[in-house]
């Protein structure tokens, strides 16, 4: 993030921290930042913060990992293979129109209320975005280039890992951004469905105990992993797309 | 010695549309054989058909006396755009058209070719940093690595300036002469071909077929001044506004005897 990027944010809390200080406003139910300094100081020191960032981290990690690796996998399949495209993509279009959140009671039901539920419906929202990018970025890569690898000898293997393979990455990297703030949207609703630690039971508990501070303070972690995370993505993909003309300039 | 022989292909599209009838194109060992035609007259899909890019409906190609079906190691390719890997730097570029050579053969010629086209120290370099005739020079150097019996250009040149084409034009001659390939061309432009080949084959369109086929006795190098190189020009001009007549429904002429030419 540029520091451009703070501006707003330093300027809204600056102005809060200042109205609620100069007794304008009370700050109960929105807590001015010093007040989530302290919480958020609070819950570190005690180990709290930590259990749940850890939780929620693991959800989020094996829940992108496992819907960003089918999605790969098939959005290839349906990509490389016509019948494959006939045979999978209205299958997964119609289960994508469903409200995904629609899933939790038979996740429940089917896999109970631990983690494999949760992970379940994490890997669920990273999965669609993932396909649909993969499948449509296959489906764009430019023909004559694919003609350029059977002039000069290329085999479908080789065609496939050495021009379509390369082709697709930087639309791969962007499907899985998409997935990976899915992932995060998806942990919050999988924490409310019933569970005793993480980011989102949090907010829950935060919500139930009337604590403002905690609910916010966990929102903030939120967007500071969501954006780490993204970030962390992003330092990946840079090295393997430094040919695109984008990639350079938004270095 | 015929090192690549088309004999009476055609192509008909799954629609029923009739893109070339009958072509029969035979060239010698390192001959230069420019395909001259206007639009629409089937000189890209005769070289997709050669390149083994789509396969003809009926006819044969050889190269070197042997069938060929598909694409095939001695035949290479520069299409009309570079059609550069983007995720390729552009010594890789050029290596990659040598994909059945040892890898230190092909560093070797990747790096002589560099230089030959003038490029040298642009090796690592991305192909998004190029011009279009640099690009245009790397996409020639690919084709070339690997030393092909016959390369195939469709309309490379079209895209460039006039500078640019010329100093293309003899960067290709200068290749030419050292590899010796059998190169099949297709252009619309008169210029060109008069300045590349040794033998003009005009074709008529709708559907394409070998209208005249025209020996070009000028020596090398060409003086694009001479008369010689004038006269040719003319009777070229002269074949393609016969192929277009030939095919222009009965009634008034636009040109042609008795017409205004476009070309005279």
């Amino acid at each position: 993030m540029k520091p451009t990027g703070f501006i707003i944010p330093v300027l809204l809390g600056v102005t809060w921290e200042v109205v609620v200080q100069s007794g304008l406003a009370t700050g109960r139910l929105m807590p001015p930042p010093s007040h989530l300094l302290h919480s958020a100081i609070g819950l570190a020191a005690s180990g709290e913060l930590w259990t749940h960032v850890a939780a929620t981290m693991t959800r989020i990690g094996l829940g992108f990992l496992f819907g960003a690796a089918a999605g790969t996998a098939c959005g290839v399949l349906a990509g490389a293979s016509g019948l494959a495209l006939r045979l999978l993509d209205p299958s997964i279009q119609a289960l994508r129109a469903i409200p995904s959140l629609a899933w939790v009671p038979l996740f429940i039901l089917w896999l109970g209320i631990f983690e494999t539920s949760k992970l379940a419906l994490i890997a669920m929202g990273v999965f669609f975005p993932v396909y649909l990018g993969v499948l449509s970025a296959i489906q764009g890569v430019d023909r004559k280039l694919i003609e350029v690898g059977r002039v000069f000898g290329l085999s479908s293997t080789g065609i496939a890992l050495r021009i379509t393979g390369p082709a697709v990455l930087p639309s791969w990297f962007a499907a899985l951004r998409t997935g990976l703030g899915l992932g995060f949207m998806f942990v919050v609703a999988a924490e409310l469905m019933g569970a005793s630690e993480g980011l989102g039971y949090m907010l829950l508990d935060g919500q139930q105990m009337g604590r403002a501070d905690t609910i916010l303070v966990a929102m903030i972690v939120f967007a500071l992993l969501g954006k780490a995370c993204d970030s962390i993505l992003v330092a990946i993909s840079i090295p393997l797309l430094r040919w695109q003309d984008t990639v350079r300039a938004s270095l | 010695m015929t090192n690549l022989a088309i004999d009476h292909i055609g192509k008909t599209y799954a629609d029923g549309t009739e893109a070339l009838r009958d072509i029969q194109v035979h060239a010698a060992e390192g001959e230069i054989v420019a395909i001259l035609g206007g639009s629409g007259c089937g000189k890209t899909t005769l070289l997709r058909l050669v390149a083994g890019l789509d396969t003809p409906s009926i006819g044969a190609i050889s190269v070197g006396g042997q069938k060929i079906a598909g694409t095939h190691p001695a035949i290479s390719a520069v299409f009309q755009e570079p059609r550069l890997l983007p995720w390729l730097k552009v010594g890789a570029n050029i290596a990659f058209g040598g994909q059945r050579l040892d890898p230190t053969e092909r560093d070797r010629r990747a790096s002589a070719l560099m230089e030959r086209i003038g490029l040298s120290g642009y090796d690592h370099r991305w192909p998004r940093d190029l011009s279009g005739g640099q690009s245009q020079r790397v996409a020639i150097a690919r084709a070339l690595i690997g030393h092909p019996g016959v390369l195939l250009l469709d309309e490379p040149f079209s895209a460039l300036d006039p500078f640019t084409r010329a100093s293309l034009h003899e960067l290709v001659l200068g290749l030419w002469k050292e590899l010796k390939p059998t190169i099949l061309m297709v252009t619309h432009d008169v210029d060109e071909a008069v300045t590349l080949a040794d033998r003009i084959v005009v074709m008529k369109p709708r559907p394409g077929r070998v209208h005249e086929s025209i020996q070009v006795d000028i020596p090398r190098p060409r003086d694009k001044l001479s008369s010689a190189f004038e006269l040719m020009k003319r009777r070229v001009m002269r074949a393609i506004d016969r192929s277009l007549a030939d095919d222009r429904p009965a009634g008034p002429r636009a040109f042609g005897p008795g017409g205004t030419s476009p070309w005279l």
